[in-house]
C-alpha cells in the first residue's frame, strides 16, 4: 500500500508535465476547432435554409451544439420535427462531428437509439462538410433512405412493401419536442 | 526477412483495411477469416476474441450489447502507426535493407535506388502520404531555392486560386481556414529566406503538427477536386464514374489516398504552374533493376523536382545526390590494395590475384609509349579500377578533383582481358621501371613465386609466357613450386 501510494507520488510531476504538455498542443486545436465553428454558427445565422437550424449548447462549449431538421413534404415525416445533437472531436473538422436524434425516429437509416448510418459521418466525411451541410443530407435521407445499408431492417423492408404502415410506425415513434425536454 | 515480414505499417492501412461500419453483418467474418487482423496491433480486442472464442463463431450467440462493443471497438480500429508524419530526411538505404531479403527484383531495384537517390523522407502512411508528400515536397523545394521573388509569386498565385474553390460554390467561411494555414507556410519560408536559416526544421515541424498539415492537405484537396469539377474533359475519360461524384469520393474525404488521377490533376491544378517537376519512381515487380520513372509534368527545364517513391498504396519522398556535398576523394583501389596487403600473400588477399594484378596498369608499359597517364587500358571512367595519374594516387583536396564518378554499390568483375595494341608499338623492355608506384614486393625478381602467372596472363602479348612477347620464354612447369 505504502509503495502503491510512494510510485504514485514519484510518477506525479512527470504526469503532470506531459498533461500540460499536451493540453498546451490541445488549446492551440480547440481554438482552431472554436474558430471553424464560429464562421459556420455566423453563417447559419446570416443564411439559413429552411427547415432546418443549429445552436451551441447553452453551457458556452462550443463543442456540443443542438440542430433540430423537418421532415421533407410529401414523405412520410412531413410536419414532424426532430431534435439532434452534434458533437465536434478536437480535430474537427478533419474528423466528422457525433450526430445522434434525441428525437425517436423510425427510419431504415437510424436505429432506435437514434444513431446515424451516413457514410459522410464516416469514412466519406470531408472538411467541407458543416452542420448546415449534414442537416441537409439528414433532411433528404429522410425522403430518400438508402435501403442498402439499413440499420432498421423492419423500416426498409416497410418502405418498399407497405408506405401505410412504415407512416403509422412512424407517428407511433414520433415525439413532439416539447415532450423531449 | 520474408515479403511478409516487411512492416505494412508503412503502407496505408486504409487500402488494406477499408473501414466498413456499415454494416456489421458482413463485417467481422470478413476481418476475422484475415490473419493478419490479429497482428495489427490491437491486443485488447484480440484478447476479447480469443477469450470468447467458443461463442464467437457463432453470432448469434452474442447478445447485442457484445455485438455493439465489437463494432465499437472495429469502428475505432486504426492500425498503429509509429513514427512522424514527414521524418527528417534519411538515407534511403533503409528501403534496401528492408527488401534485402524479399523478391530480388525489389532487392536489386532498392540498392540501385540507394545509389541514385541517396536520401529519402517517409511520409505516414495514414491516408494522406501522397498528398502530403506532394504539398512538403512542394515548399521544400520553394525553401532549398531561396528564392523570396519566387516564394512570393508562388504565394500570390496558390491565394489566387481561391477562385476556382468559389467557382465550384465552395463558401470562403469554410476555405479561408485552409487557405490560411497554407499562407502561414510560404510567410515562414519567406522569412527563413530573409534571415538566413537553412534549417528546414520549421517546415518539418509545421507538417508534423497534425492540425495544421491537415488543413494544408484540405487546402490541396479542395484546390485538385475544384480543378477537376472545372476541367472535367481532361480526366473524365480516365473515371469510372462522374469527375463530381470521384471528387466527392475520392477527393474530398480527408482520409482517402490519392490515385494516379488524383495525382495527375493535384500537378495540372496546383503545382505545374510553379515550373517544378514531379516525377514518380515506381518501385515494382516488373522487369528491369531501377525503379521506373514517370514524369508528371512536361519535360522542360526546371529548378526544382519533387521525386515521389511509388511503392503499391504508398507514397514517399525521395532526393538524388546534392551536388554541393564534398565526397571522399576517390580511394585508387590498386594503393588501397598494395597498403592495407604487407605482401602479396596470396592467401591473405580475398580476390583473385592473377585477375587483379591485370587490371594494374602501365604494369609493363615504358615511358615512351605515350608518358604519363597514357594506358594500352582506354580509362572507363565508370570502372574503379581506372587508370590514375600520379596526383590522384593520393588524396588531394577535393576542389581540384572533378566530380568523382558515382559509387558503385558492388564493383564490377575486374576486366579480364585488355585489347592488346598493335605489335608494332610494342616498347622494348627498359629498366625505367613502371609509372605507378606499386608496393615494392612487387618489384621484387622473384615475384613469379609468389604472384604466379595464371591463366588471365597466357593471353597477353605483355607476358613473357605468350609467343609473341619480345622476351618469349615457354613456362616450365614444376609441380614442387607451382602453389606457393
Amino acid at each position: 500500500m505504502d509503495y502503491a501510494m510512494e510510485d504514485t507520488q514519484n510518477a506525479a510531476p512527470e504526469a503532470r508535465e506531459s498533461s500540460k504538455l499536451s493540453s498546451g498542443a490541445q488549446k492551440n486545436d480547440t481554438q482552431s476547432v472554436t474558430k471553424r465553428l464560429q464562421a459556420e454558427l455566423m453563417q447559419l445565422m446570416l443564411s439559413p435554409s429552411p427547415g432546418t437550424s443549429a445552436f451551441p449548447d447553452a453551457d458556452g462549449n462550443l463543442l456540443s451544439w443542438t440542430a433540430t431538421i423537418t421532415g421533407p413534404t410529401e414523405t412520410p415525416y412531413e410536419g414532424l420535427t426532430f431534435k439532434l445533437s452534434f458533437t465536434f472531436p478536437n480535430n474537427y473538422p478533419y474528423a466528422p462531428p457525433t450526430v445522434l436524434f434525441k428525437t425517436p425516429i423510425y427510419h431504415p437509416n437510424f436505429d432506435f437509439s437514434g444513431r446515424i448510418c451516413l457514410d459522410i459521418l464516416g469514412e466519406k466525411w470531408s472538411a467541407v462538410y458543416n452542420v448546415q451541410s449534414v442537416l441537409l443530407s439528414l433532411q433528404s435521407l429522410l425522403g430518400e433512405p438508402n435501403n442498402a445499408s439499413p440499420l432498421n431492417a423492419q423500416a426498409a423492408e416497410l418502405w418498399d412493401t407497405d408506405k401505410e404502415e412504415f407512416k403509422r410506425l412512424v407517428l407511433a415513434r414520433h415525439r413532439d419536442i416539447e415532450e423531449i425536454e | 526477412m520474408s515479403l511478409s515480414g516487411i512492416p505494412w505499417n508503412h503502407f496505408d492501412p486504409l487500402n488494406h483495411f477499408p473501414p466498413r461500419p456499415d454494416s456489421a453483418a458482413d463485417f467481422y467474418p470478413q476481418y476475422l477469416s484475415s490473419s493478419a487482423f490479429f497482428n495489427h496491433g490491437l491486443p485488447q480486442l484480440s484478447s476479447v476474441l480469443y477469450a470468447e472464442s467458443p461463442a464467437f463463431f457463432n453470432m448469434n450467440a452474442l447478445s447485442a450489447e457484445e455485438m455493439e462493443r465489437f463494432q465499437k471497438l472495429s469502428n475505432e480500429f486504426e492500425a498503429e502507426l509509429p513514427g512522424p508524419l514527414v521524418s527528417p530526411k534519411q538515407s534511403s538505404s533503409a528501403v534496401a535493407l528492408e527488401y534485402a531479403n524479399s523478391d530480388p527484383t525489389f532487392a536489386t531495384k532498392t540498392s540501385a535506388l540507394a545509389v541514385t537517390h541517396p536520401f529519402m523522407r517517409i511520409m505516414k502512411g495514414d491516408g494522406n502520404c501522397g498528398w502530403r508528400a506532394i504539398a512538403f515536397g512542394y515548399f521544400e523545394s520553394l525553401l532549398n531555392l531561396r528564392n523570396s521573388l519566387q516564394v512570393h509569386q508562388e504565394h500570390e498565385r496558390i491565394k489566387s486560386l481561391n477562385v476556382l474553390l468559389q467557382q465550384v460554390g465552395q463558401e470562403e467561411h469554410i476555405y479561408g481556414i485552409f487557405v490560411e494555414a497554407t499562407e502561414e507556410i510560404f510567410t515562414q519560408i519567406s522569412e527563413a529566406i530573409q534571415r538566413g536559416v537553412r534549417d528546414d526544421q520549421f517546415l518539418v515541424d509545421a507538417f508534423n503538427d497534425e492540425y495544421n498539415s491537415s488543413a494544408i492537405l484540405c487546402h490541396f484537396r479542395f484546390l485538385t477536386s475544384a480543378w477537376m469539377r472545372l476541367n472535367p474533359h481532361r480526366y473524365q475519360a480516365f473515371l469510372s464514374l462522374p469527375v463530381d461524384q470521384y471528387c466527392s469520393s475520392r477527393i474530398d474525404p480527408t482520409k482517402t489516398e490519392i490515385d494516379e488521377v488524383g495525382l495527375q490533376a493535384l500537378v495540372d491544378g496546383v503545382i505545374d504552374a510553379s515550373g517544378f517537376a514531379v516525377e514518380i519512381l515506381y518501385l515494382d515487380r516488373s522487369e528491369g533493376t531501377a525503379v521506373t520513372p514517370h514524369q508528371l509534368t512536361q519535360n522542360r527545364p526546371t529548378a526544382a523536382t519533387i521525386r515521389l517513391l511509388y511503392r503499391p498504396g504508398h507514397y514517399d519522398l525521395l532526393y538524388q545526390p546534392e551536388p554541393t556535398v564534398n565526397m571522399e576523394p576517390v580511394v585508387n583501389y590498386q594503393y588501397a590494395m598494395t597498403s592495407n596487403y604487407p605482401a602479396w600473400d596470396q592467401g591473405a588477399l580475398p580476390f583473385d590475384v592473377g585477375s587483379i594484378s591485370m587490371s594494374i596498369p602501365n604494369l609493363m608499359v615504358d615511358p615512351s609509349f605515350g608518358g604519363l597517364g597514357a594506358s594500352p587500358m582506354p580509362a572507363d571512367p565508370s570502372s574503379p579500377f581506372r587508370v590514375s595519374s600520379p596526383q590522384e594516387m593520393y588524396p588531394q583536396p577535393p576542389m581540384n578533383t572533378p566530380p568523382p564518378p558515382m559509387p558503385v554499390a558492388s564493383p564490377p568483375p575486374p576486366r579480364m582481358s585488355a585489347p592488346p595494341p598493335p605489335m608494332s608499338s610494342l616498347p622494348p623492355r627498359s629498366t625505367d621501371g613502371p609509372q605507378i608506384r606499386l608496393n615494392p614486393l612487387v618489384m621484387k625478381p622473384n615475384l613469379s613465386h609468389s604472384l604466379p602467372v595464371t591463366t588471365p596472363f597466357k593471353n597477353s602479348p605483355y607476358n613473357q609466357a605468350h609467343f609473341q612477347n619480345q622476351d618469349f620464354e615457354p613456362i616450365h612447369w614444376a609441380p614442387h613450386e607451382s602453389r606457393k
